[in-house]
């Protein structure tokens, strides 16, 4: 793989990793349905991401994207943005079984949740009723 | 109206359902494919369905392919969701016979429009289904009564004597006639005359098992038909069905009135030889005699003439009667 391939953070204008005024728009700002989504995702983006690296160090190309589009989807629909594009380069490049980088994408996917997940279990900890 | 969604993603099915329900559908969530095929054969199954497009056990491009191979049901609509916006994904999920499709995430006022188109198809076909029906039956029905019309009468009565005679079976042809109806019609009008007629023709049709048949076979003149029926009993069935005409006035709107029916009766057995149409006929003969002895009577056509019910048989009848 070529080095203008390899995707790096530093490459790339950074965006807003978690646009949670546009979500809370879209749930007519209900605090309480945000939770619940925010519940789910918390528990789900690990054990995918967990799915992600398994299928990675096994060369399961086929697991990998499956797994890498529930993240995209996940990550879609609670206005992870920047997250969400890069798991959907990651089913993208394990569609076309691209070892190397698939590898990198994935790299990239986990310190972009690593950055998310703390933030989100703030928000839990701040709408806890 | 009720919905079916098919996600495996917990957030993106938690966030339809609640649109959903927001909108004011009754909301049915599976988590793969084989649960939505499920859902969707049951009877009473929902008409619309959200189904993405990637999921375990069987994907929404699978359940189209499957839902439309099952044409018995009534249309399902089929909406898919795709995060995919490849030109190849979309073509070849509407070929496998989605109606529409959604791309991921969703836009709520987007997917009610959508919705709402879907809505609009179900309704033309549910109006396609039911002018087929409602044709479909005034072809075969008499409008006034809503029994079989002379011309189905005829021919249903055709195949059932044919298969009597290769099963070596009994049917029993009765013509009935209501007895002075041009006096009612004359005494209380022709409305009430109506009246007549419909709960003449309901209380025979209540009075045979369900696989015998009743017709309107002329003005005040009915058809019945009596499958695998025992030659034996078959008088005292005839008797039944003038006494549950005979026993009680019939409530109009304007009063109540009393009629009787004359029965003409022949067996397929005791004609062996003869067509439909002559069996037929010797049933008339029997019609007339009926009338002739008095009316409000029952009259058996035999091979060598027109007889009246011997008092064995009458006895028999005493016996069945209710």
């Amino acid at each position: 793989m070529s080095e203008q391939e390899k995707p790096t953070a530093a490459e790339q204008p950074r965006q807003v990793e978690w646009d949670l005024n546009e979500l809370l728009g879209r749930l007519d700002g209900d605090g309480e349905f945000l939770r619940d989504l925010l519940v789910m995702f918390h528990k789900d983006a690990r054990q995918n991401l967990e799915k992600s690296r398994q299928a990675m160090a096994e060369r399961d190309f086929v697991l990998l994207a499956r797994a890498a589009h529930t993240l995209k989807g996940m990550l879609r629909n609670l206005s992870m943005g920047a997250a969400a594009e890069t798991a959907a380069a990651l089913e993208a490049a394990s569609r076309e079984n691209r070892m190397d980088h698939s590898a990198a994408l994935l790299e990239k996917l986990e310190k972009e949740l690593e950055e998310i997940l703390p933030e989100v279990e703030a928000q839990l900890a701040e709408v806890r009723p | 109206m009720r919905i079916l969604v098919a996600e495996d993603d917990a957030i993106s099915r938690t966030l339809l359902e609640r649109t959903l329900q927001r909108a004011g559908y009754s909301v049915i969530s599976v988590e793969n494919g084989a649960q939505a095929i499920a859902e969707l054969v049951k009877q009473d199954s929902p008409r619309l369905a959200l189904l993405d497009w990637i999921m375990p056990e069987m994907d929404g491009v699978e359940v189209c392919r499957e839902i439309r191979r099952r044409t018995e049901q009534a249309y399902t609509y089929l909406i898919l969701l795709s995060s995919r916006e490849s030109k190849e994904d979309i073509v070849a999920g509407l070929e496998s016979g989605a109606d529409d499709y959604l791309t991921k995430p969703f836009d709520v006022d987007e997917l009610k429009a959508r919705l709402r188109t879907g809505h609009r198809i179900l309704e033309l076909e549910d109006h396609l289904v039911e002018a087929r029906e409602s044709m479909r039956f005034q072809a075969t029905h008499d409008l006034l009564t809503s029994l079989w019309n002379r011309g189905v009468i005829v021919e249903l009565m055709t195949h059932e004597i044919m298969r009597s005679r290769r099963e070596r079976s009994c049917t029993a042809v009765m013509m009935c006639d209501i007895d002075h109806f041009k006096s009612v019609n004359d005494q209380y009008g022709h409305a009430v005359g109506d009246e007549v007629l419909r709960e003449v023709a309901r209380r025979l049709h209540n009075s045979v098992r369900s696989y015998d048949m009743v017709g309107r076979y002329g003005g005040e003149e009915f058809l019945v038909a009596l499958n695998k029926c025992n030659p034996e009993s078959a008088v005292s069935r005839a008797e039944n069905l003038r006494e549950k005409i005979a026993g009680r006035p019939i409530q109009t709107a304007n009063k109540p009135v009393s009629v009787t029916i004359s029965v003409g009766l022949a067996l397929s057995t005791e004609f062996t030889e003869c067509t439909v149409e002559e069996i037929m006929h010797h049933a008339d003969m029997a019609l007339y005699a009926a009338k002739a002895a008095g009316r409000n009577c029952v009259r058996v056509a035999r091979p060598s003439g027109i007889g009246k019910p011997s008092d064995d048989q009458l006895k028999e009848t005493q016996v069945l009667m209710p």
